[in-house]
């Protein structure tokens, strides 16, 4: 696994994510469940620093950053060099409003949650739905 | 102007571009307006353009901000996709202006909910049609629909898609009971996934046209459907069977939301469309009987223009 620089880690302990799809959705007792990557090779992605907000949670964590990037290189059927990063819009990596629902879709089996459709309509970056993930898990494991 | 694509973009011939400075384009086929209760539909298959001076007649058109938007897209073919669906807007607009307004004068806005609109310029001593228009695209055709003065949403799908979650997985997160009860009686899956399809670019076509955006109209809460209907057969009418299309929105079934109606037909063999068109409450002679009439181009602008409602390039309509 890369060394990860970014600054946009979180300091506390929290649980990492399963990778596969086999967390099962209104999984209310999920406490940690372990978070593997297993790709082939790395895609080459920049990791910026979060920006400022003014509430308390962080922006995503780079794990959750990639495994958005790899459901929606293979919800799009994008080759690997393909770059995929937080800043890629969807719409420009060819999305239509289908693909957008399939992504959400796998982003909530992925994930163990459930995006309503405002919150959903707001996405329009990779990492605006990482961010989303976030606030969601947290929000099941409060 | 060719200067302004980023040189890596296409693959053009330098011979090409030196011998050939920008001529201004040749005249578009301009096109009697749309009349009441009539869908214009205009469509271009990326494919079929292989010149790639066209392309920059093409970005030519588009406003500096729309440029922008094109070269941001991931990758040569999304390019190209963008830079078509621009390039088609804007000269099927044109078409209906009499040759007043060029396809590179235009000026777009969003309403309220980010649907696009036109913004047309005073003239003194002319009054431009109130055209409305939508668009939509996949990776292998661009469509571009026209209606006088009442809102319209187009929506287009491949036949062939193959969607990557389970079809009645998706109809059961993002369809209305009644549809996914509908899916359920299909035995076989790619029945199932052709009429997924369909619905799907019903319901799309309904949302855009109502202009408020994905999360305005969810598609949860509202059935799209056939009908059987009282109405008389017109001759010449196409279909035999008494049955259109119908919206009702969850909350209240059987009460048909009557201002609305619909096409789905199959486009180019390749597609399915659907066109959804507001009705014209104040006209006595658009009863709710009274269906959607269509009239559609095979275009690829400034090469060739064809008509093609009546040939089988436009089938199985449903209304």
């Amino acid at each position: 696994m890369a060394s990860i620089s970014g600054t946009a880690i979180a300091t506390s302990a929290r649980p990492l994510f399963a990778a596969r799809a086999q967390v099962a959705k209104g999984f209310s007792g999920l406490k940690s469940v372990s978070f593997s990557i297993q790709r082939k090779s790395f895609p080459s992605v920049r990791l910026q620093a979060a920006p400022r907000r003014l509430q308390v949670s962080c922006a995503a964590k780079p794990e959750t950053v990639l495994k958005v990037c790899e459901i929606v290189k293979k919800q799009l059927a994008l080759s690997d060099d393909t770059p995929v990063t937080g800043e890629s819009k969807f719409s420009a990596l060819g999305a239509d409003s289908l693909d957008t629902v399939e992504i959400v879709m796998g982003l909530e089996e992925a994930f163990g949650i459930t995006v309503e459709e405002e919150s959903a309509q707001s996405i329009t970056t990779v990492q605006d739905a990482a961010d989303l993930i976030e606030k969601l898990v947290e929000g099941k494991s409060s | 102007m060719s200067w302004l694509l980023r040189r890596n973009m296409l693959p053009l011939h330098s011979n090409s571009l030196a011998r050939r400075p920008l001529a201004s384009p040749p005249p578009l086929l301009p096109a009697p307006l749309p009349s009441p209760r009539e869908t214009h539909l205009w469509y271009v298959v990326p494919d079929q353009l292989k010149d790639a001076s066209l392309l920059n007649q093409y970005m030519d058109l588009l406003s500096p901000c729309e440029r922008q938007s094109v070269l941001r897209m991931n990758g040569e073919r999304l390019q190209k996709g963008a830079l078509l669906a621009r390039a088609l807007v804007r000269t099927t607009l044109a078409r209906y202006t009499d040759c007043r307004v060029s396809p590179k004068s235009f000026k777009f806005r969003k309403n309220r909910f980010g649907k696009p609109e036109v913004e047309w310029n005073k003239y003194d001593l002319w009054a431009p049609p109130p055209l409305q228009f939508n668009i939509s695209h996949t990776s292998t055709m661009i469509a571009c629909g026209v209606a006088l003065d009442l809102p319209i949403g187009v929506d287009i799908e491949e036949k062939q898609r193959k969607t990557r979650n389970n079809i009645l997985s998706l109809a059961r997160r993002y369809f209305s009971p009644v549809e996914v009860a509908y899916l359920r009686t299909l035995a076989d899956l790619e029945s199932q996934r052709h009429e997924f399809i369909r619905l799907w670019t019903l319901k799309e076509a309904y949302v855009k046209a109502l202009g408020r955006g994905f999360s305005g109209a969810p598609f949860k809460d509202f059935t799209i459907r056939l009908e059987a209907s009282n109405s008389k057969q017109v001759t010449g009418e196409s279909k035999s069977d008494a049955s259109r299309i119908v919206v009702e929105a969850v909350d209240h079934p059987g009460i048909l939301m009557n201002r609305w109606h619909f096409a789905l037909f199959e486009l180019n063999n390749s597609h399915y469309a659907a066109v959804c068109m507001e009705r014209d409450v104040k006209d006595p002679a658009d009863r709710e009987n009274n269906s959607l009439k269509l009239e559609v181009w095979r275009t690829l602008p400034f090469v060739e223009d064809e008509c093609v409602t009546e040939t089988a390039a436009v089938k199985n309509i449903i209304r």
